[in-house]
């Protein structure tokens, strides 16, 4: 039952995000103006290659897609952009990647700043057990911000980019768990943009949310790549299809096609890619 | 209940495909056997979750039921009533018992003695005192209740004094009791005291010390008061008993005032006289021929009252006073703030309803009878201020005497109008009341009311004190400073081991901390008592510097890792093992303090620091908080540590590293939340590890000095209700008020120990609820 609704949401959505930007679906990578470049990226976990010489830049404002089958290192590469591999135990990373050509493996880097700048949401949503407000302001009291009246107003700012403040507005002192799944991730969302963020990584945001959630989440990464860079890793082929503007599709590590969106899911250029889009693999 | 859906299971089907299913039949048998063992399983789980609270409430009502007791009042039956026995019509003065109550004797108007049975009051013997014909008797007093001492004073100016004594003999295993009457001094012949002088004894006090014999007479109409003291010497050549005869004169209390009670303690230092002026004065007459009107109080209030009835407590310290308006207060010698002896009222009775006639104190505690006018007898006792027992003669029969038998289990009243009643009392946790046991309490002997824990001691007049203030107070104490200890460390070690440190260096020190639980209290607490208390006097600079130095030592050795030592030499230790490095650190601490402190001895405290202490007003216990709480700190670490580390660790990792990819740094992390997600946690462990520290009991008993004191100063030694059963428990006579009270001592632990427990249940469910994360 739900994988019809499903599929009636998918579609609806489809259809109405091309409707929107139908006219500017001319891209391509060459005109783009990068901001995450990946050059060369290898990655093990322990004496296991996750990831095998990963090239690819990822252009500014625009939103990119990550696909591919489990294990294929998809979420692995988005986790490198942030340094958030460094929290698990052997872990080495070759290779580099630049945001806006600074090395963020180099060793003078302030972790931290790296993580403020590229912003993370995961799969499940995360909200801190705090308030509301709270977990919005978070970032910026990390950032040692005190002042009522800039946090009221990043608060609100912030709430309003997630699509989130006219549902919360009059509970921002409630505890964040009061809210609804889909309400938590653009929550967390929200948080995320609080610090201004120049990268977005979502890692699956939508997977554990129902269909209803997945559609606002998408709408909102639509609104959101107006002001960042958003790299999104998804297992659902049509979310990719109707979010990204270009797409990535990894396998046991390796990236095999990076492409616009339009021409990966119409014309791939490896039978490797076909099979995957079309579900005769993974 | 499923048969129906398992007939249609696809192994019964004959045409289905080939099936691994069980048959029916092993499916059927296979379900009955799994509900079988469900059943059990629950059955057993119950059974042994409801005998855990059965224990719990039995452990409750035992220590309860032998509580109880000294919270209940006396019983006072009456068993016998008779008239006077030896039937003459004699007023009776005084009655007095022997301890088995066998034989009880009565002092008349007429210098008689009658002993007789107290059940029935069948006359036994009766002695006739050598009184000169003519001469009436004027007065009558009695010495300390356990002399056994009586006197009468006679209109010619003698008095006699004398003993009712009991010869107890076992013939053919059974008691026989002999009573009979000596003379201490003399042979029963009056003795001078006023005769010369032709002056009546209208009032007379009787005493017995170690200088001899002493009666103490006034004579109201010429204001004279005079002490004269009796000593029996026996010329050690010939054996003849010459009785010495030492006079003192006393001065008159206050020209016009009538005396009417007299007393004088044992040691006969300390003379009281009572006045028809309501007043109580006091001589010191420690130099007897230089005799010193110290100071009158007023001991009744209202114009024209009297002390009507006076006697001395158990002991000789306490005086009991009755006035002519019913009221009954207690007085003893204390030190007022000048620092003069001063008699002063220490607390006041439930007062009777008319003239106190009769005091009856007991002879083995505390406790005392009053009787009044209007025939009501009560039962008090002074260091619980309490009144156990009322009793009502009726018809407003005038009580003449009242007084305890020795084992304080009868009672003998004699009424105006002759009438003897003998009481059974049932009287045996009289000194403890509420007051007695949490407030402060004015002890004989002391200048102040004071919270005071001393059970016993080696005298008999010795007067229980029974505060569970300082066992308390003590217990929280210790409790206090184990967590002072303990706590700050366990979590931080909590954090670091949970949060910061790498894998396998937690897999080794978290079971090597954990350890520690299983070391026997006993050698904690030995170790602290007999080497680290003389150690740590001895070395009272290197503590302090240890305690000082090593976090600051921590955060230069951090300072210098990170910022001097270049990038490619700290570049080599893993992350997540750093806090190996300062192991070396820690231990180049302990070797500096410890060779550094007869230096910073020498320089700053004058070559020793715990003299220095005592300069400067400290007192320094050797066996003190300081070396308990770091004993039992030790002890109670792996407790604290072990909950809130599982708590930290178990902070979902999915908020650490949401915090993280917001741009914090780890710490920040930590501080914003993993500790408030764990805080739960961290906080039942906190309670835990203070329960455990409440009840522990060999490293306090070892460690403390066991000196129940009220103070929270770091450097004195405390004594805890754990602590204290054990070492009072096997010296307490079973059912004793003693052994009651560390019943009590016990039930307040467990009581402690259970609120401390819900409060951490019911906090840590509020955290919970609040910081869950899921």
């Amino acid at each position: 039952m739900s994988e019809t609704e499903t599929r009636d949401t998918a579609t609806h959505a489809v259809s109405s995000n091309r409707g929107r930007s139908g006219g500017q679906r001319q891209l391509n990578i060459r005109n783009e103006d990068i901001c995450v470049e990946i050059d060369q990226l290898k990655l093990w976990y322990g004496n296991d290659q996750a990831l095998n010489g990963i090239d690819m830049k990822i252009p500014r404002q625009r939103v990119t897609a990550f696909i591919g089958p489990s294990g294929c290192g998809k979420s692995t590469l988005l986790r490198c952009m942030n340094r958030m591999n460094d929290l698990i135990d052997n872990c080495r990373v070759e290779g580099a990647i630049r945001i806006d050509g600074q090395e963020i493996y180099d060793r003078s880097v302030d972790i931290p700043e790296l993580r403020r700048r590229v912003g993370m949401v995961f799969q499940k949503p995360n909200p801190f057990p705090k308030s509301i407000y709270e977990n919005v302001a978070y970032g910026l009291r990390l950032q040692g911000v005190k002042k009522r009246r800039i946090l009221d107003e990043v608060v609100e700012k912030s709430l309003r980019r997630a699509a989130l403040w006219g549902e919360v507005k009059d509970r921002l002192s409630e505890n964040a768990f009061g809210l609804s799944g889909g309400q938590q991730q653009r929550l967390v969302i929200a948080r995320a943009i609080a610090i201004e963020p120049e990268v977005l990584l979502l890692d699956e945001p939508a997977s554990a949310l129902d269909p209803l959630a997945t559609l606002k989440i998408e709408e909102l990464i639509f609104e959101l790549k107006k002001h960042y860079t958003i790299a999104i890793v998804t297992h659902n082929m049509q979310q990719a299809a109707r979010v990204s503007d270009y797409t990535a599709y990894l396998y046991l590590g390796e990236l095999m096609e990076f492409n616009d969106t339009d021409t990966l899911f119409t014309n791939p250029s490896k039978k490797a890619t076909e099979d995957y889009i079309t579900g005769r693999h993974g | 209940m499923t048969d129906a859906a398992s007939t249609h299971s696809p192994g019964s089907g004959p045409t289905g495909p080939r099936s691994y299913m069980p048959s029916l039949q092993q499916r059927q048998r296979l379900r009955r056997w799994r509900a079988a063992k469900d059943w059990c399983g629950k059955g057993t789980i119950a059974i042994f979750g409801i005998g855990v609270i059965v224990t719990l409430v039995l452990m409750f009502v035992y220590l309860f039921s032998e509580t109880a007791p000294i919270f209940g009042s006396a019983e006072m039956e009456a068993v016998g009533r008779y008239d006077a026995p030896g039937a003459d019509g004699a007023p009776t003065l005084h009655t007095a018992m022997e301890r088995y109550r066998q034989v009880a004797v009565r002092f008349t108007d007429d210098a008689r003695a009658v002993f007789f049975y107290p059940t029935t009051g069948e006359v036994i013997s009766e002695e006739v005192l050598n009184r000169p014909e003519g001469v009436n008797v004027t007065d009558f007093a009695t010495g300390e209740a356990r002399s056994r001492l009586v006197g009468y004073g006679l209109d010619d100016g003698t008095a006699i004094f004398l003993r009712h004594d009991y010869d107890i003999s076992y013939p053919g295993g059974e008691r026989q009791i002999a009573p009979k009457i000596t003379y201490p001094e003399g042979n029963g012949e009056p003795l001078d005291v006023f005769a010369e002088e032709g002056y009546a004894l209208d009032v007379i006090g009787v005493q017995r010390g170690g200088l001899g014999t002493a009666i103490i007479a006034a004579n109201n109409e010429h204001e004279q008061l005079r002490v004269v003291l009796f000593k029996e010497d026996e010329d050690f050549l010939t054996g003849d008993v010459t009785v010495e005869r030492q006079v003192y004169e006393m001065p008159w209390p206050e020209e016009g005032v009538e005396v009417t009670q007299i007393l004088m303690n044992t040691t006969m230092r300390n003379l009281f006289v009572g006045g028809a002026d309501g007043r109580l004065h006091y001589y010191d007459i420690s130099n007897r021929r230089n005799p010193r009107l110290v100071a009158s109080e007023r001991a009744i209030q209202g114009g024209d009252a009297e002390v009507t009835a006076m006697d001395f407590l158990l002991g000789a310290v306490s005086i009991i006073a009755g006035g002519s308006d019913g009221s009954v207060s207690q007085w003893f010698l204390a030190r007022n703030e000048q620092g003069e002896r001063r008699l002063t009222q220490i607390r006041s009775f439930e007062p009777h309803g008319a003239p106190v006639t009769s005091i009856g104190p007991e002879h083995a505690r505390k406790g005392f009878a009053t009787a009044a006018a209007d025939g009501t007898v009560q039962l008090h006792h002074a260091t619980s201020d309490r009144t156990l027992a009322r009793l009502n003669l009726g018809d407003e029969i005038e009580v003449d005497s009242v007084s305890m038998a020795p084992r304080q289990n009868g009672m003998l009243i004699v009424g105006e109008d002759g009438g003897f009643r003998y009481l059974d009392v049932r009287n045996p946790h009289p000194e403890i009341s509420f007051s007695a046991l949490w407030q402060k309490v004015w002890y004989e002997g002391r200048n102040n009311p004071d919270y005071v824990w001393q059970s016993s001691s080696a005298t008999q007049e010795f007067e229980p004190k029974f505060s569970m203030v300082p066992l308390t107070v003590g217990t929280l104490k210790a409790a206090f400073y184990a967590m002072l200890f303990a706590a700050p460390l366990a979590i931080l070690a909590a954090i670091y081991s949970a949060y910061f440190m790498a894998p396998r260096m937690r897999t080794v020190t978290k079971p090597t901390i954990e350890i520690m639980e299983a070391l026997p209290t006993v050698i904690l607490g030995f170790l602290a008592g007999l080497w680290a208390a003389p150690y740590f006097e001895n070395n009272l600079p290197a503590i302090f510097s240890i305690l000082l130095l090593t976090p600051i030592s921590f955060i230069v050795a951090a300072w210098l890792w990170t910022r001097v030592i270049p990038a490619g030499v700290s570049g080599r230790v893993p992350a997540g093992w750093e806090g190996a490095l300062l192991i070396p650190v820690v231990l180049a601490v302990g070797w500096f303090a410890v060779s550094m402190s007869p230096l910073l001895e020498v320089w700053f405290f004058g070559g020793d620091m715990r003299q220095w202490l005592t300069d400067q007003g400290i007192t320094y216990d050797q066996r003190n908080a300081l070396v308990v709480g770091m004993a039992m700190g030790f002890a109670v670490i792996p407790t604290i540590y072990s909950i809130s580390e599982d708590a930290i660790f178990n902070v979902p990792k999915h908020l650490t590293q949401g915090a993280l990819a917001l741009g914090a740094t780890p710490w920040q992390a930590v501080v914003t939340v993993v500790l408030l997600t764990a805080s739960p946690g961290i906080f039942s462990a906190v309670m835990i590890g203070f329960g455990r520290a409440v009840g522990e009991t060999m490293i306090v008993l070892m460690a403390t000095g066991n000196s129940p004191v009220v103070n929270f100063n770091i450097f004195e030694g405390m004594r805890t209700l754990s602590a204290n059963i054990a070492v009072e428990m096997p010296e307490a006579a079973v059912g004793g008020t003693h052994y009651r009270i560390l019943f009590l001592a016990a039930l307040v632990l467990f009581l402690m120990t259970f609120v401390l427990n819900t409060i951490a249940e019911v906090v840590r469910h509020r955290l919970r609820k609040k910081y869950s994360s899921l």
